[in-house]
């Protein structure tokens, strides 16, 4: 078995991996209920990857996930850092007795009870997530509702319990605050008190127990001074664990963007996006930057009505393909002999870290596309119509109908439907993937299909952000469902998701923006933001680094002189 | 006003305004943190949104739990911080003599003084006060073998005003015997070496030092044993892991018996490390039933914990990396980076290794060992504020040993140091001052008393009849200090009450600059709004 660890990074990050963990807690309690479809009960996904098997002092089993979330102080909203799986018991918790003296008692007001929680501690002794029995449709109606609008913490719609170690503040940083939005702060927050040996410590209690560890999976927020603090983060590991590949992923809210209003903040941000990407990537195996500018008007929401305000929305779309994304890994590795019902195209991080950036060219920048939902499959004549034409990117700054011949992509499509509307079989999902490189203009050198049966749950904490177009189990609709715009878990119950991976010189722009800003804000003679990258602790040798870093990273791609690449 | 025409959004704060603006900011801050000085202070619990407690009676924890905004508090809190970062203690200290400097500034400027001259009485004071520290310091010799006996005195002073006395006094035996265990001549003493590990159980008495180290992980393997006496200790940082080989190799085989055999190719080199453990082991342990004990800071597979098992030698993967460090120092040997050549001089010794286990944690315990200059506080508690509030007491135990050893000198304490020094500035340096600045100098000496008022003022004791009779005490020549529980004056060497000399020096080196540079503050503006964040 081959484990996985989790790492998630700042405000936005957690969002995301609060919709990620979501989805994982409704598939193992959709395993378990003898009411729901077959699909679920055989999903031959091995949930053991992600989760860990432990037990509290009083002896109560628990599965949680190998996580180890970093956020702010008090970003938990009403969650206790311990969670609720190993608190103590509450009786006596309220005398001191490590002083006899005088006590006084300073109470903040509560936060108030996500009603995920309060619902459940009406129903009191599930444990481990599961649908439990289906409450009335107008209760959740009203939870869906306020949720809506009521979310403000990530920890507001998490159904999912966590083990006393996964969450970790950081002290002394609250989120209301001093900012912490720039690479600077970030740094010092990592090696400031015992912040960072803290981190290492919770990690190291996750890496220990792994017989066999696959990878590390790291989510970081990097729009704000989490970069400094991941990239500090991701040196340790590298030095702890230097065999195990890391997978980054860098994401950030559409919000973000809408920040640069005078040309000061421009070039802080910039500045800021330029450092923390050549900060990083050296540290990991594979960079997948993820975070559209303007999600909800790009093409990867075709079939969703987000708001682009609304951290709540944009991470579950984010989520969403993180979760197709990391399927293989956990599909059960069956011998040659056995039957590829279920799925097919299992591979390890390590596999997919070589498979993307370890071939003849070294680039470790991957871009991450997704259909959610997924298209069900055609007939050939409507390829147009087909999975692979339907996969947008969700990595910014991407050029498109770029051709290279030098590409490599993997691509993971679960819980595809066929053009009858029903669940397609595995081997069918697979001959149209293929008939559709058959016939692409552009073929990439190398591609990986991974195939799963089992699709996405939709469950209640979902947002309400498919259009009307989308029907009960993904399917597009001819006509749309009048009445309601947007529709979420009460109307829609699953979903087929198709995800990829690429390495591909689509992503020069990318790199090529953060090269030239870095350029010309930090390197050029009286360059602007010389200054400041002074106060985030660069000296000019480690800016010039940085810019060399990022040069060699578009070299790898474009071998060609920077001046010459006008052309294309 | 001119600020105005540049830019219209800019708030400003007049001369008045904005020295009123910081005295009352220190004085707010004074106010918070004065209730926790002292052995007789109120411990402070904290209830977080979550319902997550957080008890604490060390100010420089509560600075980092309060969320605060005034500017002025923020420097006060950062230099209070500071104080803590560089010598462990005297936080509270800190801020509470940083109050009252700024409240006595507060009457002469309003009768008019300018801060200017105050400040610069500030400054001959704080020079004076230095000198007179000096002088006032009890020197302690240190030597090779340091007197336990002032060591603990200083160490119970911190732990009385942190934990109840009980408790304190059996930790205050446990971190002195820590300090010296890893304390070595003529090297700085490395607090690191000491392991801090709690568990939650049983109860705060139940907290002891162990002379080696305690572990937060055990063994993986079901068939190694959980107990074992008369222990080799092997510390390495070798991967004993089945790793796919880094460079992109492909496996070329066509039928399954050729696969397995490129694994089993693969897998070999593995072993071979795992082999070259269980020689060493067979070359130390055949013939005596001695055990073996390998600690790997890398990973070991399944595999690997099985052939090893099998040998009968207990194997823990993943240690700590300071824990490699402490080990070596507590067991001896040395921590190897490769199985090459390995000898029996890197092994180190452990009369007992065994495994404690609660729920799904598991602690192993390496202990009796030869001569440790590394061990571990275990601290136990019934809960988690509670273990945290013994932790960060040990911590400031710890690094109060620490500071008399390395000082070589203690200075009184129970508010002696604190009126003897109000005293010399009143009666001798104030004289040889000339003119106005005279009146820095008393404000200076004032606010010294801050100190053993608050801690009258937290045993419920009359400010005034204390100060008189200490200030009366010390006019006859008699250095006392303030009885907690009589509000008479003692003797604080006879109580056996001192403070580190190097948090008082800090104290009166730090607060003077930070009181001064907000005194002078004629002008606070506020400008640039736009370029902040929006909110």
């Amino acid at each position: 078995m081959r484990e996985i660890v989790t790492i998630q990074a700042g405000g936005f990050a957690n969002f995301v991996g609060s919709h990620f963990w979501n989805f994982q807690d409704e598939l193992l309690g959709l395993a378990e209920d003898p009411n729901s479809d077959q699909v679920f009960k055989t999903q031959y996904l091995n949930m053991d990857v992600l989760y860990r098997a432990g037990e509290t002092q009083q002896g109560i089993p628990t599965y949680t996930p190998r996580l180890v979330s970093v956020d702010l102080q008090g970003s938990l909203g009403s969650v206790s850092s311990r969670g609720t799986l190993y608190s103590e018991m509450p009786s006596g918790t309220s005398n001191v007795i490590t002083w006899t003296g005088n006590v006084s008692t300073h109470v903040s007001a509560p936060h108030k009870k996500n009603f995920l929680h309060d619902q459940e501690e009406q129903k009191s002794g599930i444990v481990n997530g599961g649908k439990g029995e289906p409450c009335g449709e107008i209760q959740d109606r009203d939870i869906v509702n306020s949720l809506e609008d009521g979310v403000q913490y990530w920890t507001d719609f998490s159904k999912v319990h966590f083990h006393a170690q996964s969450l970790y503040e950081l002290s002394g940083l609250w989120v209301d605050g001093q900012e912490f939005d720039n690479y600077g702060i970030g740094r010092d927050a990592f090696s400031g008190c015992v912040r960072g040996e803290d981190m290492n410590e919770r990690l190291r209690f996750f890496v220990e127990e792994c017989d066999h560890i696959q990878g590390i999976q790291f989510i970081v927020d990097d729009s704000g001074g989490f970069s400094g603090l991941a990239a500090d983060y991701l040196e340790n590991i590298a030095d702890e664990y230097s065999n195990t590949p890391v997978l980054l992923y860098t994401v950030r809210p559409p919000s973000v963007y809408a920040n640069s209003r005078s040309k000061k903040q421009t070039i802080f941000n910039d500045l800021h996006n330029a450092v923390s990407f050549s900060r990083l990537s050296p540290l990991c195996k594979l960079i997948v930057p993820i975070g559209l500018p303007c999600l909800s008007k790009s093409k990867a929401s075709a079939f969703l009505q987000i708001k682009d305000e609304k951290t709540y929305h944009c991470s579950a779309a984010y989520a969403a393909a993180l979760h197709s994304i990391g399927l293989p890994f956990r599909m059960e590795s069956l011998g040659p002999t056995a039957d590829l019902r279920y799925v097919s195209g299992a591979i390890d991080v390590n596999g997919m870290v070589q498979m993307l950036a370890g071939q003849a060219r070294q680039n470790m920048v991957a871009i991450l596309d997704a259909a959610i939902p997924a298209p069900p499959l055609m007939s050939r004549k409507q390829c147009c119509y087909s999975i692979l034409g339907n996969l947008h990117p969700l990595t910014p700054e991407v050029a498109e109908d770029m051709e290279d011949l030098q590409a490599v992509e993997s691509v993971s499509v679960h819980g595809a439907l066929g053009s009858d509307g029903l669940r397609a079989a595995v081997g069918d999902v697979r001959d149209s993937v293929d008939a559709a490189y058959e016939l692409s203009p552009t073929r990439p050198r190398f591609s990986h299909l991974s195939v799963a049966l089992c699709p996405l749950p939709i469950s209640l904490p979902f947002p309400s952000i498919f259009a009307n177009s989308v029907g009960q189990h993904g399917e597009l609709l001819d006509n749309p469902v009048p009445g309601s715009t947007s529709r979420g878990s009460l109307d829609v119950h699953s979903i087929p998701v198709a995800a990829r991976l690429r390495s591909s010189t689509a992503v020069l722009p990318f790199l090529e923006k953060r090269l030239e800003n870095l350029r010309r804000f930090g390197i050029q003679q009286g360059a602007p933001g010389v200054e400041l990258l002074k106060s985030w602790g660069f000296g000019k040798d480690e800016v010039e680094d940085m810019g060399e870093t990022l040069s060699n990273m578009v070299k790898t791609l474009d071998p060609h002189p920077y001046e010459s690449s006008d052309s294309d | 006003m001119s600020l105005k025409v540049l830019n219209p959004n800019a708030e400003v704060l007049n001369k008045s305004a904005a020295l009123h603006m910081n005295i009352n900011a220190a004085k707010g801050l004074q106010d918070v943190l004065k209730t926790n000085l002292g052995p007789k202070g109120t411990i402070k619990m904290l209830v977080g949104g979550a319902g997550d407690i957080k008890l604490t009676k060390d100010g420089n924890t509560l600075l980092k739990e309060m969320q605060i905004q005034n500017p002025t508090a923020i420097m006060i809190a950062r230099t209070a911080v500071a104080q803590d970062d560089v010598s462990g203690d005297g936080t509270t200290s800190t801020v509470i003599f940083i109050g009252e400097l700024m409240k006595q500034s507060e009457r002469y400027i309003d009768e008019g003084m300018h801060p200017r001259v105050l400040v610069d009485g500030f400054e001959i004071a704080k020079r004076a006060t230095l000198q007179f520290l000096e002088k006032f310091k009890t020197p302690v010799v240190m030597g090779d073998e340091p007197d336990k006996e002032i060591l603990k005195m200083v160490a119970r002073t911190t732990l009385r005003t942190k934990l109840y006395e009980a408790l304190a006094d059996q930790l205050t035996d446990i971190v002195t015997n820590a300090v010296l265990c890893v304390r070595k001549p003529e090297e700085a003493i490395d607090l690191f070496m000491v392991e801090i590990m709690h568990m939650r159980h049983k109860f705060d008495v139940d907290t002891r030092l162990v002379e080696g180290l305690v572990l937060d992980h055990g063994s993986r393997h079901p068939d190694m044993k959980r107990r074992a006496e008369n222990c080799h200790v092997l510390t390495c940082n070798v991967s004993l892991e089945y790793e796919k080989s880094e460079i992109n190799a492909g496996f070329f085989y066509s039928d399954a018996t050729q696969r397995e055999a490129m694994v089993a190719a693969e897998r070999r080199q593995v072993d071979e490390r795992v082999r070259k453990i269980i020689e060493l082991k067979n070359k130390v342990c055949s013939g005596n039933d001695d055990n073996f004990v390998v600690i790997n800071q890398k990973g070991i597979d399944p595999p690997s914990l099985d052939l090893l098992a099998r040998e009968g030698i207990i194997a823990l993967r993943r240690a700590k990396r300071r824990n490699m460090e402490r080990l070596v120092l507590a067991c001896g040997g040395e921590a190897v980076n490769s199985v090459d050549d390995l000898t029996p001089d890197c092994l180190g010794w452990a009369g007992l290794v065994y495994e404690h286990i609660l729920g799904e944690e598991k602690y192993t315990f390496v202990e009796n060992v030869k001569n440790p200059h590394s061990c571990t506080i275990l601290i136990k508690g019934p809960n988690d504020h509670t273990i945290a509030q013994i932790k960060d007491a040990v911590r400031d135990g710890l690094r109060a040993v620490k500071n008399t050893i390395e000082d070589e000198s203690v200075v009184l304490g129970a508010g002696a140091f604190d009126v003897a020094a109000r005293q010399y500035l009143m009666n001798e340096v104030k004289k040889t001052v000339q003119g106005r600045a005279q009146l820095g100098v008393e404000a200076f000496a004032d606010a010294l008393l801050v100190v053993p008022k608050t801690l009258a003022e937290n045993s419920g004791l009359d400010t005034q009849d204390v100060i008189i009779a200490l200030t009366g005490e010390h006019d006859r020549g008699n250095v006392v200090g303030l009885n907690q529980h009589t509000g008479e004056p003692i003797d604080p060497q006879m109580e056996g009450i001192f403070d580190n000399y190097s948090v008082k020096r800090q104290i009166i080196n730090s607060a003077p600059v930070i009181a001064s540079q907000l005194l002078l503050v004629d002008e606070v503006i506020r400008a640039g709004r736009n370029m902040r964040k929006p909110t």
